[in-house]
């Protein structure tokens, strides 16, 4: 039954594995927005096989379930990167990559294919009669991005990219499958000692909805902070 | 590594997959028009709850929630002074059709509110109740809306069904790690490559279907500006 006096000790031991998720949370998305970004540049451009390429890499990976790919990575990546290291000569043992850096990996490579997505659809709302005043006053592209594109790209994405960085934190409760703690893992861990299952798993709940709060509102604010008044 | 051979056990296990994702599929639909309604309806008390409900399923990972409904239902239905009969199975289709009810929530409510406001206050002044409303003027223009972020939400149904293996339920991944098992895991990589055909191939029936729909409405699809197109979200769920 719901035992409430285990509720504090378990909740101290779910709450240690917090701050590595939202950094691990914190990579993913950082290197998923970069990359996603150069996605979206490419197929805003419109360069020629780059843009078919990721067009098959976007319907790839939202046809596999993100488990499988996790599963792939943690299987094919070792032996692949060990491959690649001894074309170039170098020895390297890759079969110690930590998990979690394939865990990052895998993500990124998953949300990279939605942030191309969001940052395209962010490029496509941006007004270029604004890019072509701007070059008409002499405005080199790097000024253009900096002044112009960007601070108004950013703003629309925000939404957008809030909810990613809450699929991103979800995402990681996949890890557990290959071992790497996250709140998720830990409840489980935390439960697997003292046998109150559910009561590990409602803490973790409930801090993965206060998390999921906070987030929208810092992103909510930060819109509002950055949004021009007209 | 002979994949043939793998392929007809794998495929043996399909059926309960596809019944866990059909069920999840009904009871979630019907748990979403519910939850849209109490929602939009703006009722004190309930409302919050529902809302409270929504962000549960959204801001939960699936693997915690399919977790919750496996150690939590038990606990239900002895309250309740009946004899414990939740297996793994059913633990699993209570827990994405929760999970599934409150993502379609937020494509349902979004796709109601995209319609056009004077539509809603012609309705009103007409003194349609607020059902006649839903099935006469609303309802068929919302569905518009909805359909792509149905097929999303169905793909994403699809792909978190893969997660009921951790739970104890006997599903196409389930077998697949009764194969590799006995294989001594030599072939892990192949075997999720199957797996990921398999499931890609679902997904691509379920877009198809939904696509269908798509290019059909566009038949009954209110005019509206493209300023009251909702955005449908791209981003997966987990």
């Amino acid at each position: 039954m719901f035992d409430t006096d285990i509720l504090l000790q378990d909740s101290r031991e779910i709450l240690g594995a917090v701050p590595v998720t939202l950094a691990m949370a914190f990579t993913i998305f950082v290197l998923s927005t970069i990359v996603g970004s150069l996605f979206a540049l490419v197929e805003h451009r419109r360069i020629p096989v780059l843009r078919e390429l990721i067009m098959a890499y976007k319907v790839v990976f939202k046809g596999v379930p993100m488990v499988i790919v996790i599963f792939l990575a943690y299987f094919g990546l070792p032996p692949a990167l060990q491959f690649l290291l001894s074309l170039l000569g170098i020895n390297f043992n890759a079969h110690e990559t930590p998990n979690w850096v394939i865990l990052v990996i895998a993500v990124t490579g998953c949300v990279a294919a939605f942030q191309a997505e969001i940052i395209k659809g962010a490029l496509n709302a941006f007004d270029t009669g604004q890019s072509d005043a701007a070059h008409s006053l002499g405005y080199t592209s790097g000024q253009l991005f900096r002044r112009i594109l960007f601070p108004q790209v950013a703003l629309t994405a925000i939404p957008d990219l809030t909810t990613s960085m809450m699929v991103i934190m979800k995402a990681l409760s996949l890890g557990f499958a290959i071992e790497v703690v996250d709140i998720f893992a830990q409840s489980q861990l935390t439960a697997a000692l003292n046998y109150y299952y559910l009561e590990a798993f409602v803490i973790a709940v409930v801090i993965y909805m206060v998390i999921a709060y906070i987030v929208t509102q810092i992103a909510d604010r930060l819109e509002q902070a950055l949004r021009v008044r007209t | 590594m002979d994949v043939s051979a793998m392929i007809p056990e794998l495929l043996s296990a399909l059926p309960l997959t596809l019944a866990i994702t059909f069920t999840a599929m009904v009871v979630g639909f019907c748990l979403a028009l519910v939850a849209t309604t109490l929602r939009v309806r703006r009722i004190p008390v309930i409302s919050h709850l529902t809302d409270l409900y929504v962000s549960y399923a959204r801001s939960v990972p699936v693997v915690l929630q399919l977790f919750v409904a496996f150690y939590g239902l038990p606990l239900l239905v002895i309250l309740f002074g009946a004899k414990d009969f939740i297996s793994a199975t059913i633990a699993a289709m209570v827990g994405l059709s929760l999970y599934h009810g409150g993502y379609l929530s937020e494509v349902m409510r979004p796709a109601y509110l995209a319609v056009d406001r004077g539509q809603h206050d012609a309705a009103d002044s007409l003194g349609y109740t607020f059902r006649q409303k839903i099935t006469r003027v609303v309802g068929p223009q919302a569905v518009h809306f909805a359909l792509p972020g149905y097929g999303n939400s169905i793909i994403y149904l699809i792909h978190n069904v893969a997660l009921v293996m951790y739970i104890g339920a006997a599903d196409v991944m389930a077998t697949a790690h009764l194969i590799m098992e006995r294989d001594y895991n030599q072939y892990q990589f192949e075997t999720y490559l199957v797996l990921a055909v398999i499931y890609s191939l679902m997904c691509l029936v379920a877009w198809l279907v939904v696509r269908f729909f798509e290019l059909r409405s566009p038949m009954q699809a209110p005019e509206t500006t493209t300023t009251a197109q909702i955005k449908n979200a791209a981003v997966a769920s987990v």
